[in-house]
């Protein structure tokens, strides 16, 4: 097990650099220095404190996006919906922080269960349909981004809009923000918020549920084999929803910290971009929580950093998008990398190369059962 | 006065192009004092959209030659003040102590930073610095920037009712925010100063006026054109920037089938966007604003140690910061006479036009 888990992190290594190697290509083709652009990148993501926390504050929401599609990958299913929940999420929180005039840990812990359920419950509607009627929940998921998202372009306007703008709710009061002045203060006035705290608690908690819980057990044997797991007596639908349900709980949560914590209103229109990252910081985080937090560090500090290295260069934003972009996209190939590795190995030790069994990205890993 | 502004411009334009070369040696910086470098950040969507971004960063762009200043742009990951406070931040540790930023999504971020970056002035444009409570707070080294969008709308409006003289108008909408509904309840008052003013007969229905919600959705824009094609309108006023896009792209097809379809452009001179054959365009007019001469003019007098630092100020017809192209190649002499005489009129005030909506549709 543990040099399973030591391959999976040596292979999105690799794919990282490979990322990297890529990006340089890209940042010579458009006439510039490749390790003067990376300098300006890690130095836009890490050069302070202030930076570093930044660095942190993008990475929160990620790591609760990329949890909730790591935790549905476990049990073989393509949590697609993580945008959806996360606005969803947001919506819940807001709600419960712009009604309620309650003191500050009350008020807090009001807003993150409201956020918790509301991704949950939005998510368990895609897990029932696959557990009922096998209606695929790629399909039902991204049909209930839409639905979120037009949720809110409802909702915020018609209950919670400030004054004047249409497109935007009222701001937050500082009580319901999870900005808090301590954290600020020893980040020296960045976007940090509690929201990584709970991330962190969060990344132990799914593990512990992931690696040592009979409910976990059973998850991940549903997601092996389906079938063999309702032979053998687990019942099947009940942790497809349930999976779905926590998958959904965990981008709600993501969505508080990123509605209440990172920003402070909610604006209409707008699909949040983490929600699909959250499938790229999965599969660069080999699906394992640990993963997952590395893994979303490292886009915080590509996000972070980009902007930086526009300003210090001559890379357009365009192609510095294109860059982050390919990063991401090499990042995200750390199967591709395996299967490269395998067959090299292979045939160095005279054997056919035998056709992988993994077809599929949700499909399981093999041996990983305790 | 307007023809004169723009050639005035043009002049200037060729001139800073003939003499470029020279210009950048002639302004080396004096020792000790760092050289002006120019940033911009986007709100949203992109460079070239035809419109915000496009029309602000082409200002940056005609200072940056003609005063031989470093520019740039970034482009921020999301829309929230978290996200443009750290392109703001990523400017200014570069060295870039004049940032321009085009939307009133920046109003609580500029808030913030005209206290951060002190050493750093700021160009808002569509909005003002506020802590979220709509209170203005223009610090010194903050200008705000309006414009008459309602004057705008309302030559284009009057434009396009004197051409077509009868039959129904619509308008498409993006978000509804203030400066959208200003062009469209201006647009209303320019046709019913036409019907009133010079007799013509054109009307506009509510289910004809529509904020579509977003301003990048082409295919919704090119949805709501069609129908209000179908349901009989001649001509649609768009201020919706992509939704827009979407709208001219239904109008160019049915143009291309021999069928009536007029769209009156929005922000800039869409007039190009809008051909269809040879030169032959959809675009009747547009309704602009000149965001690239505010750009330009802010550079400028920074340049010059002129910066309107703490003032709100508001470009109007008096001084040439809205109206119509100055070529309308769908539009007749006589009508884009008569526009310049309501615009003559906005100038010296014996003509007003409300920015709020009044008795007006939505």
């Amino acid at each position: 097990m543990t040099t399973r888990a030591g391959r999976e992190y040596i292979l999105s290594l690799v794919a990282i650099v490979l990322g990297l190697v890529a990006g340089a290509v890209l940042m010579l083709l458009s006439g510039n220095n490749p390790l003067l652009g990376y300098l300006y990148l890690f130095r836009g993501g890490l050069m302070n404190i202030e930076r570093l926390g930044n660095t942190l504050a993008t990475a929160t929401p990620l790591i609760f996006t990329g949890l909730s599609v790591a935790f549905a990958f476990r049990t073989g299913l393509f949590n697609i919906g993580a945008a959806g929940q996360m606005l969803i999420g947001g919506l819940c929180a807001t709600a419960v922080g712009l009604t309620f005039p309650w003191s500050r840990p009350v008020l807090l812990a009001a807003m993150l269960t409201a956020a918790l359920a509301g991704g949950g419950l939005w998510a368990a509607l895609p897990g029932w349909l696959k557990a009922r009627f096998n209606v695929h929940e790629v399909v039902s998921t991204i049909m209930m981004n839409w639905i979120a998202f037009w949720t809110v372009f409802y909702m915020v306007p018609r209950y919670f809009k400030g004054p004047f703008l249409e497109t935007e709710s009222q701001k937050l009061p500082d009580t319901a923000s999870l900005k808090t002045q301590w954290l600020s203060a020893l980040f020296n006035g960045s976007y940090i918020n509690l929201g990584i705290v709970l991330a962190i608690v969060f990344v132990a908690l799914t593990a512990f549920i992931l690696d040592q819980t009979t409910f976990g057990y059973e998850l991940k044997a549903v997601g092996f084999n389906r079938h063999a797991a309702g032979v053998a007596g687990i019942n099947v639908n009940r942790n497809l929803i349930l999976s779905m349900t926590i998958a959904g709980a965990l981008a709600g949560l993501g969505g508080a910290t990123f509605y209440a914590g990172y920003a402070s209103n909610m604006q209409i229109g707008v699909l949040p971009s983490q929600g699909f990252d959250g499938i790229a910081v999965s599969l660069l985080g080999a699906n394992s929580p640990l993963g997952v937090l590395g893994a979303a560090i490292f886009f915080g500090l590509l996000h972070t950093g980009k902007g930086f290295m526009n300003a210090m260069t001559r890379i357009p934003p365009e192609i510095a998008d294109t860059i982050i972009a390919t990063i991401i996209y090499f990042a995200a190939t750390s199967i591709m990398v395996e299967r490269v590795l395998d067959r090299l190995k292979r045939r160095r030790a005279g054997q056919l190369p035998v056709a992988a069994g993994r077809d599929t990205i949700a499909a399981p890993k093999k041996g990983g059962a305790r | 006065m307007l023809k004169r502004g723009i050639s005035f411009v043009l002049v200037l334009v060729l001139a800073a192009a003939m003499f470029s070369g020279c210009g950048k040696q002639a302004d080396k910086p004096e020792p000790g004092k760092p050289a002006l470098k120019v940033g911009m950040v986007t709100d949203f969507g992109t460079i070239d959209d035809k419109s915000f971004n496009q029309g602000t960063w082409e200002g940056v762009l005609r200072a940056g030659k003609e005063f031989g200043l470093e520019t740039r742009y970034l482009k921020p990951v999301g829309t929230t003040e978290a996200d443009y406070m750290k392109e703001i931040g990523n400017l200014s540790d570069a060295g870039f102590k004049l940032i321009v930023c085009p939307g009133f999504k920046f109003e609580t971020a500029i808030f913030q930073a005209q206290d951060k970056y002190k050493d750093t002035k700021f160009v808002l444009i569509d909005g003002y610095p506020h802590k979220g409570d709509w209170a203005p707070v223009v610090k010194e080294n903050t200008v705000s920037i309006f414009f008459a969008e309602h004057e705008s709308g309302f030559l284009a409006g009057l434009a396009a009712a004197l051409q077509l003289k009868e039959g129904e108008f619509g308008f498409i909408g993006g978000m509804e925010i203030p400066p959208v509904q200003k062009f469209n309840w201006g647009f209303q008052q320019g046709v019913k100063y036409a019907n009133t003013n010079y007799g013509t007969n054109v009307s506009m229905k509510a289910e004809n006026v529509i904020y579509q919600g977003t301003f990048d959705n082409v295919a919704a824009g090119q949805q709501l054109a069609a129908q209000m094609y179908d349901r009989g309108v001649r001509a649609i006023f768009t201020a919706a920037g992509g939704v827009g896009v979407g709208s001219i792209n239904e109008a160019k097809a049915r143009a291309k089938a021999g069928k009536e379809a007029w769209i009156v452009g929005v922000d800039v001179d869409q007039y190009g966007e809008g051909v269809y054959e040879g030169n032959k365009s959809v675009i009747l007019t547009s309704a602009m604003k000149y965001i690239d001469v505010a750009a330009y003019d802010m550079i400028k007098a920074e340049k010059e140690g002129k910066f309107p630092g703490g003032q709100i100020l508001t470009f109007s017809a008096v001084n040439d910061g809205i109206g119509i192209p100055k070529t309308n190649p769908n539009l007749s002499d006589d009508v884009y006479k008569k526009v310049m005489d309501a615009f003559a009129k906005l100038k010296n005030g014996s003509l007003k036009v409300s920015d709020t909506q009044g008795d007006l549709l939505r």
